[in-house]
Order: structure tokens, then C-alpha cells, then sequence
């Protein structure tokens, strides 16, 4: 991809637009989930997770879906992820099919399109900050000079630019959430998830990360955040409720 | 700052989105080889953060492959020993003798003890009469006692040779002294060229220099010293060097004319060997045939060394089998060692796996990972066995007095086999790993 034809679309410019989704789907989304459903054998019986979810995301949103526990949302959240697959219904994702995937193109969109933020950080305990950072571009193929250029760019850009060659044990809880931060963001994704980020950290330091994140949108990353605390979705501009496997409450605030 | 940095990526993030589709088989290659290094750097790294389980799947694998190369080793030394004590001759030389030089049965050893006895007149033929042969030598063998002072040593092997180049035909050379002359040689004077177990065994292992001229007895007759042979050493606890050569003539005199001789005929390449073999067959035919022409026999022996290499191949080969088998199972019980090691790596490690799958790993990546981490332990296994088996063959052949053959395939086989045996044995681990289920792994801790 040369830089001659590099042209910059404001953020809420459709970049991707599929050219049919069978007619249903809005052109301008980046997520689109068409009446999902996930079904769960347990033993004899069936456990519906979830039924019939529909709802469209577009590009540089920021959602926090929320629901109480056993309410479905972790599935939903697997399933915006890609780590897992709908048993019913469509998701499309950047203009790709998802729902249709194989578990190695699962992988490439997760390498590609999704930037994880987990509750328990997820670093790769034996590894350095940059090294952790520089996965995802691991496995994007992504040459080793390139590699350490752009993981260093992502360190700094969450402040960690002097940390950046020490190990997870050496670093604090919101060092470390903010090492994988960088790491969701280092490959450029079309979605930042995070679950629970703020799970494992104190107030203050969620305050700092939730002030990251909303960083992070305004400078034009789309942003879904799945939690169960009430005051981390209020920072949402639009907050996705989910109980029984269905979506109760889809609700714009900003 | 940061921030300027950050939004300076961002026109890149947009071009990503927009090509990710063209995008993305452009860059598979290099998946493969920085998806690969990084298998590598985790493998050596989680193979050093385990020092002790690392050390005990390493013996496993030494163990076998040490076991084997061993055993190879020394058994090829025992080859190459057997092969060049039955044929120091070389390939190039064949003999005519009344017997053939293995005998198989009583019926047999009757038959040909009814031929005519192998003459020295048979010697003179062919040394006439073969154009293709290039050197004619006859040797006749006999055991003697040879004395010196008050020192005897029994059982010395007594050789009438003619002429002298039967010298060159044996493969021995003199290393002080000299050979008889033709003079001498023909003269039936009482002189001798000495292996250096003579000076060993009757001169208190005096150097070859100083019993030069001196008289030893052999078989109760006075025999000067001309020269002292190079060493040969020794095949099966049997010394080579263990002999006196004597001239034929001198031979005849001392020991008795009425023994059948063997004539050893030398060819200058081992491509002659059939053309002189035919030869000398065919001149041997004549002088034989009047006599033995109802028969089927021949009436002589044709034969290279090589019937002594057979008859031992055919025997050991077996027995040889059997012991690499032995010795190979050791190293099988290696590759269920490295296994177990491995499953215990990877359910240590779902967590991890966990985290890379989320990041974009797919299965190929984690089984090469967990591959590349059970051949890294097999393969330095394999390369510390190899030294290790040298060692000790090396240890054990200096014990045994054979030759020491390092073997640069059996090397590179240890190792490989060894490779093999960590691919086998890493295989059903890491695709265990490499099937786990991404959301039940991060799960995990």
C-alpha cells in the first residue's frame, strides 16, 4: 500500500461499505449483527445464550454493553471478538461475513480487525512490554524493524514509552492494562474490546484507563466496552443492555 | 506528544481497513518465517525457565541416541578391523591353493585333499603365462617356537615367501633392517625378517635397531635377523605382527617340500581381478586337466579374501541388528519421555495459548510452536548423544583395541532420528494445543 494513494477520511466516513448484504444491512456499519442466536448443548438440553440479538455499530462509536451476569453479554462479546462463532444469524464485520468463518480466518480477523483489552490484563508473563506489544504483529507477519517501530509508537501513545523493556511483574495494574491497550491497538484493528478492563484495577486507576479509552475515541477508534459496572457504561456515548440473551435496552446518551 | 504520535498512525489504521482483503495474502509468507522465530525464541525460552524438566527429557534423548551411536560406532570399527585384517591384501590380490580356504564339511575336506598338491612349478606357469597379473608371489605357513638366549615364545607364525615382492602382496613392509636379495633368497641361507612380537616377546622389547644381525631360533634352527616389520596389530586378541619371514627357499629346506604352497597373484586395479582370476584359471585348467577331466572339480582353488568378509557378514549381520534394535529402544523410550514433558507443557500453558489465539495465532502457528519446542529438546538431545556415544565407543574401542570410526551420517542421523523422534513425539501435544478452544483457554489459569 503506497502512500501516494493514502487519502484521510474524517472519522465518521464510511470507508468499507459492502456492496450487498443481502439488502439488509446499512452501508455505513461497521458491525452488523442480523438476529443472532447461540445455542449451547447441555447434555439433552438446549441453552439458548443468546436469541435473536440484531443491532449495528458504526464506525467510531463507543458502546458499553452491559448486563448482569449470566445475561449473555460474555457470548455477545466472544462473538464481536470472533473467537467464536453464532450458531444462527449473520455478523458481519468490516464488510466480511464472520458468522461464515473458518477457525483460521477467525484468527486473521482477530489479528487484523480486533484490538482485545481483557479484565486480567492477559500479558504474556515471561515477555517484555514490548515484546508483548509486538504479537499481534507477530502473527500479522509484520517485519521485525516495522515490529518494533510500531509497537513502540503504541507504548508511547499510551505513555509507556520508558517501561517499554519491562516485564509484566515489574510494571503496576494500569501499567500493565495500558501495555495491553497498546497491544490491542498496535495492528490498527476496526474495534477496540474490552471486557471488564477496569475489573482488576482501583478506582483511581480505572479513572486513568477510562480516560485512555476515551482518548482513544476521540481520536477515532471505535470503541465496545462489555461491563456490569454502571458508572464505567455511563462514559459510553451509547450503552447496549442485555438480559436472558436478548438485548432489553439499546440506548444512545451523547 | 503522545498524542501527536498516535494520530500520526491513524492515516495508516484507515488504509488498513480499506485493504485488508488484498492485504492480507501479500503478507502470508512472512507470517510463516516471524510466526516461526517467535516459536523459536518461546521455545528456547520456556525450555530455559524449566532448567530441570529441560535436563531430564534431555537425558532421555542422550540416553537413546548416545546408545545407538555407540553401538554403530562399534560395531563399524569392528567391521573395518575385521575387513582390513582378512583383506590387508587389499582387493587386488587372489589366491591359487589346493583348498579352498573355508571348508564346510568332512565330505568336502576329503575331496579336496585328493588334489594334486599346488607346486611351485604351478607358481612358475603362472608367473609366465598370465598376462594380466602383476605380481606372482607363493607363501607357505607354519608354526614354530623361537628362541633367543633363555627366551622362547611358542606358536610363531613361520613364513616362506618367494620372491621377495610377496612382501608387497601382504601389505607388510620393513621398518629397520632390509629384505633378503635375490642371492640370498635363493641360497637357502638361514636368514629372517622379523614382526615386532619377536622383539617383544624374545628380545624384552628391545628396539628394532639393536637385534639387527642377531641369531634367534627358529624351530631349533639359527636364523639371522635382516630387518624388522611394521606393526599391523591385532584382530580378536590375535597379533598379526606375530610372524618371521623366512625365503621359500630356505623354507623348503627347513621345514619340509612336501607341503601344497599358495600362489598369491596381485592385479594393479581391483577391474583387473576377473581377467587374471580367468586367466590364471585357465592356465591352472591345463596343467590340471589330463588329470581330473572326468570330474567336476577343478582341481584348485581360485579365491580372493573377500570369502572370509562374506562368511563374517553373513553372521554378524544379524546379531548387529539385533543390538542397534536394543539400543534404538532406549530412544523410543526418549520420545514417550519428551511426549509427557510436552503435554505437561501445554496444559501448563492454556493460558497462553489462550492470550496468542486471541492475538491472531492460528493452529498452525501453536502446533509449530509446541513442534519446534519438542525438536529444539530432541534435536540438542541428539547432538549431545552423539558426542556422548562417540565418547564412549571411543572409550571402549581404546579398551578393545579396535579403530575408532567417527562417522560424520551416523552423526547427522543421530541428530535426524533424533528429530524424528521429537516431531512423533510432539505431535499429538501440540495439536492438542493447537485445537484448544480460544475462549475455554483464557478461561484457564
Amino acid at each position: 500500500m503506497s502512500n501516494a494513494t493514502l487519502v484521510t477520511p474524517p472519522p465518521s466516513e464510511v470507508v468499507a461499505a459492502p456492496v450487498s448484504l443481502n439488502g439488509r444491512q446499512e452501508p455505513t456499519a461497521l458491525i452488523s449483527m442480523r438476529d443472532l442466536w447461540k445455542t449451547y448443548e447441555m447434555g439433552s438440553e438446549k441453552v439458548h445464550a443468546l436469541h435473536g440479538v440484531s443491532f449495528d455499530v458504526k464506525k467510531g462509536e463507543y458502546i458499553a454493553i452491559t448486563g448482569p451476569s449470566g445475561s449473555g453479554k460474555s457470548t455477545l462479546m466472544n462473538l464481536i471478538g470472533c473467537l467464536d462463532t453464532p450458531s444462527q444469524g449473520e455478523y458481519w464485520l468490516n464488510g466480511k461475513n464472520v458468522s461464515e468463518m473458518d477457525d483460521d480466518e477467525l484468527a486473521r480477523i482477530r489479528n487484523q480487525e480486533v484490538g482485545f483489552v481483557f479484565q486480567t490484563f492477559n500479558l504474556l508473563a515471561r515477555a517484555t512490554a514490548l515484546h508483548n506489544v509486538e504479537l499481534p504483529l507477530i502473527y500479522g507477519g509484520v517485519s521485525s524493524t516495522k515490529r518494533h517501530e510500531m509497537a513502540k509508537e503504541a507504548l508511547a501513545a499510551v505513555d509507556l514509552a520508558d517501561r517499554m523493556t519491562h516485564r509484566p511483574n515489574e510494571l503496576s495494574g494500569g501499567q500493565r492494562q495500558r501495555v495491553a491497550i497498546a497491544r490491542a491497538l498496535v495492528n490498527h484493528p476496526s474495534i477496540l474490546l474490552a471486557d471488564e478492563p477496569t475489573g482488576a484495577l482501583d478506582t483511581h486507576t480505572s479513572m486513568e484507563i477510562m480516560d485512555l479509552f476515551e482518548r482513544l475515541h476521540e481520536e477515532g477508534n471505535t470503541v465496545v466496552l462489555v461491563t456490569h459496572e454502571p458508572d464505567i457504561a455511563a462514559r459510553a456515548h451509547r450503552v447496549i443492555s442485555i438480559r436472558d440473551g436478548q438485548i432489553e435496552k439499546d440506548h444512545q446518551l451523547r | 506528544m503522545n498524542r501527536r504520535v498516535y494520530e500520526e498512525t491513524q492515516p495508516t489504521l484507515v488504509v488498513g481497513l480499506r485493504t485488508t482483503a488484498s492485504g492480507g495474502n501479500r503478507s502470508r509468507s512472512r507470517v510463516r518465517v516471524s510466526a516461526i522465530w517467535e516459536a523459536l525464541l518461546v521455545a528456547i525460552g520456556s525450555l530455559r525457565s524449566n532448567k530441570l524438566r529441560t535436563s531430564l527429557t534431555l537425558i532421555g534423548i542422550v540416553v537413546g541416541v548416545a546408545a545407538v551411536i555407540a553401538v554403530v560406532t562399534i560395531i563399524q570399527g569392528l567391521d573395518n578391523k575385521v575387513a582390513t585384517t582378512f583383506s590387508s591384501q587389499g582387493s587386488t590380490v587372489f589366491t591359487v591353493s589346493k583348498r579352498p580356504q573355508i571348508i564346510r564339511s568332512r565330505e568336502e575336506f576329503i575331496k579336496f585333499n585328493k588334489r594334486k598338491d599346488v607346486t611351485h612349478e604351478d607358481a612358475e606357469a603362472i608367473t609366465r603365462l598370465c598376462t594380466s597379473c602383476w605380481r606372482v608371489g607363493v607363501a607357505a605357513n607354519v608354526l614354530q617356537t623361537v628362541k633367543h638366549g633363555d627366551q622362547k615364545f611358542e606358536n610363531v607364525r613361520v613364513r616362506g615367501v618367494t620372491p621377495q615382492t610377496m612382501f608387497d602382496i601382504d601389505g607388510v613392509s620393513v621398518a629397520q633392517g632390509r629384505i633378503w636379495t635375490d642371492a640370498e633368497g635363493t641360497s637357502g641361507r638361514q636368514i629372517c625378517v622379523v614382526g615386532p612380537d619377536v622383539l617383544t616377546n624374545v628380545f624384552g622389547g628391545a628396539s628394532a635397531d639393536r637385534v639387527l644381525g642377531e641369531e634367534i631360533s627358529v624351530g631349533g634352527r639359527p636364523f639371522v635377523i635382516l630387518g624388522v616389520l611394521e606393526p599391523l596389530g591385532s584382530i580378536f586378541g590375535n597379533s598379526r605382527d606375530n610372524v618371521v619371514y623366512i625365503p621359500y627357499s630356505t623354507y623348503q629346506k627347513s621345514y619340509g617340500a612336501r607341503e601344497s604352497i599358495v600362489v598369491f597373484i596381485q592385479v594393479p586395479t581391483a577391474a583387473q581381478l576377473e581377467t587374471a582370476e580367468d586367466q590364471v584359471r585357465t592356465i591352472m585348467s591345463n596343467r590340471r586337466g589330463k588329470i581330473f577331466s572326468a570330474d567336476d572339480d577343478p582341481g584348485f582353488s581360485v579365491e580372493t579374501q573377500d570369502v572370509f568378509l562374506e562368511l563374517y557378514g553373513k553372521a554378524t549381520s544379524n546379531i548387529y541388528l539385533v543390538t542397534i534394535g536394543v539400543a534404538a529402544i532406549s530412544l523410543i523410550v526418549g520420545g514417550i519421555v519428551v511426549m509427557n514433558i510436552m503435554l505437561v507443557s501445554v496444559t501448563e500453558r492454556t493460558k497462553e495459548i489462550g492470550i496468542r489465539k486471541a492475538l491472531g495465532a492460528r493452529r498452525n502457528d501453536i502446533l509449530t510452536q509446541f513442534l519446534i519446542e519438542a525438536v529444539a529438546v530432541t534435536m540438542i538431545g541428539g547432538a549431545i548423544g552423539v558426542g556422548t556415544g562417540f565418547g564412549l565407543a571411543y572409550i571402549i574401542s581404546a579398551l578393545i583395541g579396535f579403530p575408532l570410526l567417527i562417522n560424520v551420517l551416523s552423526a547427522v542421523l543421530g541428530v535426524g532420528v533424533s528429530s524424528v523422534v521429537g516431531i512423533i513425539s510432539g505431535l499429538w501435544p501440540a495439536w492438542r494445543a493447537a485445537k484448544l478452544d480460544p475462549i475455554e483457554a483464557l478461561r484457564s489459569e
